[in-house]
């Protein structure tokens, strides 16, 4: 599922200094931001409502254009060359981004021709990202009409329709059954193995220590620990796990 | 398939499929052609109660003109304009203005009329006492009258009506004062042959005769001049014009639907992920939203041309200049489409997006002369309407499909609409590139 020319695979992702105040607001959104990630590695954003992740995403994804800092996308500058660099990033938004009265194969269909792919290869590669995600029974069934969980694997099966080398996972497995959560965990396990570096973000930690290589976390904008998972939790006395570990880092005050 | 082409056709398949939307595009217009065009197919469509700008060239400069002109100034909603601009109206531009709309009827005092009819009246009273018809008598002259071809009914013949009767009276009184002089000259004459040398009784003075039929005798006439059009506009033409415009214009409803949609479900920010740019998946958006308006008035005609005649109204016929339909049929989507724009972008819910597009385009149509014509409305809307994209959409139809208009004759009308996509669209980017920088996708 990797795409065929990845033109730099040192690192999948490297954001260096990213910083963003949006207008209007009085603190930043993020500031200092930096992280990468290599080839198969799976990074996970951690950090409690309002810290900054979706902001973090968006910049990283070129969504958001950041006040200062740099993004590169397999070597490529996201913000100088985006349509070059766009070409090897997947985003599985939080929502559920497709369009609900079409089918799960002519999201995907039509998804996939925005990077020009058509013809057999088009039917090829639908048919495929559907078997991958278990919809292949469902490919003419209507978005609208699929279950949660249904919907969420359509959801990660758009992202990989053009093979990205580097996928964004904004909560991929939010409001999910276990069944269908356990089945998306394997395939980015798998896409993993086959070289595909993820940006993943989760409020379940559980989670996070299962399939993240390395964790990055984050509150009120910026960085505050960064490591493998275990490492950073055997860093930190008193600290037997991840969800220990976030919990004494960003407190245990509700957020709004 | 290409980015631009794959866009085009999705939203073609979201629309297609979204069937309250069908039904608001296509069958709404469709049952106001049918019901409209039925209701109103005896119905006069002007009525004596609306305001009438009427052009008055009075090419006689005396009394008549005058008289005319102080009485029909006195009727009510009857608006006489005897300039333009500071100087007078020549016939050829009176009937230009008229055809274009932009009057409803325009009226010609001839030259000579008040001489020629005082003389017809003393032929006429001449011939009357000697019962012998003239050689020479002057031909009747007439006021005449040219109507916009879309004003029939009751404005047409109550102005024709009140026109002739204000002749009636003008008649009467240059017949009353032709035959006073005539019997004043008449009675010193007659007993004055036979009372020279010997009087005479009373019974012996021989009575003056007179033909009674006289008075019937007509000293001049108002005509309504024939219309350059070889058709008479049907209440068919003028609904299929008025109820497309209003049903092509609902397209702001689905179009600032799905851009709202895709907002909120997050699909914008996967679009903005892809290697296209925004503009190309906004051009597929637009051409498809384009060709869906096109369907439907392709609908409304064929409606008009199969389905009206077969409830006994005329066929559906749409003017002469197929380019200048075209042009126009495709700048009206062009400027619904801008609307839908700006509604999709500057709405925050669905729920915002549907009901200020349904008010909006209910009240510029309105405004715009889709339920009650222009002329037919208080001063102050009428100048309202002139920045209605609607009524620009309206006159634009009406004077390609029923007045059998050209390109040249709507270029004012195109440009507007152009001009009205053109700052929608901007002002939509704008809106977008904000929401964009604050991260509001």
């Amino acid at each position: 599922m990797i795409h065929p020319e990845p033109p730099s695979l040192a690192d999948l992702l490297r954001a260096e200094g990213l910083a963003k105040t949006y207008p209007q607001a009085r603190t930043p959104a993020l500031s200092s931001f930096s992280l990468s990630v290599g080839p198969g590695e799976i990074v996970g954003l951690l950090g409690p409502n309002g810290a900054g992740k979706t902001t973090a995403i968006s910049l990283l994804a070129g969504l958001l254009a950041p006040d200062s800092g740099s993004v590169h996308i397999c070597g490529t500058d996201l913000f100088k060359h985006p349509r070059k660099a766009r070409k090897w990033i997947g985003l599985v938004p939080q929502r559920i981004a497709l369009y609900p009265s079409l089918t799960a194969a002519e999201n995907l269909s039509y998804f996939g021709s925005m990077y020009r792919i058509s013809g057999r290869e088009l039917k090829a590669r639908v048919n495929a990202c559907l078997e991958t995600v278990g919809l292949a029974h469902s490919a003419h069934g209507r978005i609208d009409a699929f279950s949660g969980g249904m919907q969420r694997r359509a959801n990660l099966a758009v992202a990989l329709m053009h093979r990205p080398r580097l996928l964004f996972l904004d909560e991929p497995t939010a409001g999910v059954d276990p069944q269908s959560r356990n089945m998306i965990l394997d395939r980015l396990a798998e896409l993993s193995r086959s070289g595909v570096g993820m940006l993943y973000t989760t409020h379940y930690i559980e989670e996070a220590e299962k399939i993240c290589s390395r964790i990055a976390v984050i509150d009120e904008g910026r960085t505050i620990a960064q490591g493998a998972p275990l490492e950073l939790a055997h860093a930190h006395p008193g600290c037997s796990d991840l969800g220990q570990l976030f919990l004494q880092l960003t407190g245990k005050a509700l957020r709004d | 398939m290409p980015p631009l082409l794959s866009t085009l056709f999705k939203e073609l398949r979201l629309l297609y499929r979204d069937r309250s939307g069908l039904l608001v595009l296509f069958v709404m217009p469709a049952v106001l052609v049918v019901v409209v065009a039925l209701v109103q197919e005896n119905v006069l469509k002007a009525t004596g109660a609306a305001r009438m700008d009427i052009l008055f060239i009075d090419q006689d400069r005396q009394t008549f003109g005058r008289i005319i002109r102080e009485q029909l100034d006195g009727v009510e909603g009857v608006t006489l304009v005897t300039s333009l601009d500071g100087r007078a109206i020549d016939v050829d531009q009176a009937r230009r203005l008229v055809d274009g709309g932009r009057y409803q009827a325009c009226m010609v005092i001839p030259a000579g009329i008040t001489e020629t009819v005082r003389a017809r009246a003393t032929e006429q009273i001449s011939e009357a006492f000697s019962g012998k018809s003239a050689e020479n008598a002057p031909p009747l002259p007439h006021v005449s009258v040219y109507f916009d071809p879309l004003v029939q009914g009751a404005f047409r013949s109550s102005l024709l009506n009140a026109v002739k009767q204000m002749l009636l009276a003008l008649e009467m009184e240059i017949k009353a004062a032709a035959l006073a002089e005539a019997l004043s000259s008449r009675l010193q004459r007659t007993p004055g042959a036979y009372l020279g040398p010997m009087p005479l009784g009373p019974a012996d003075v021989p009575p003056v005769k007179m033909d009674p039929s006289w008075g019937a005798r007509r000293l001049m006439d108002v005509v309504a001049e024939k219309s350059r059009l070889q058709k008479l506009p049907t209440s068919v033409q003028q609904n299929v014009a008025a109820w497309s415009v209003f049903g092509i214009f609902f397209i702001v409803l689905p179009l600032g639907g799905a851009i709202i949609r895709e907002r909120r479900d997050g699909t914008l920010a996967r679009l903005r992920t892809l290697p296209v740019s925004y503009l190309t998946l906004l051009l597929g958006k637009l051409a498809a939203c384009v060709a869906v308006c096109w369907v439907q008035f392709l609908f409304i005609v064929l409606v008009g041309k199969i389905a009206l005649p077969l409830l006994g109204l005329p066929v559906l016929s749409l003017g002469s200049d197929s380019p200048a339909l075209f042009a126009t049929v495709t700048l009206i989507a062009l400027a619904a489409c801008g609307g839908g724009l700006v509604i999709g972008t500057f709405a925050r819910t669905l729920e915002q997006a549907t009901m200020f597009g349904a008010v909006a385009v209910v009240c510029a149509a309105a405004i715009g002369g889709i339920m009650v014509p222009v002329y037919a409305m208080p001063p102050a809307m009428q100048a309202i309407s002139q920045f209605s994209p609607l009524a620009w959409s309206l006159n634009a139809l009406v004077e390609i499909v029923v007045r059998e208009g050209s390109l040249g004759s709507v270029r004012h009308e195109l440009l507007c609409l152009a001009a009205f996509f053109a700052a929608a669209t901007t002002m939509a980017w704008a809106r977008f590139g904000r929401i964009d920088r604050r991260g509001e996708m």
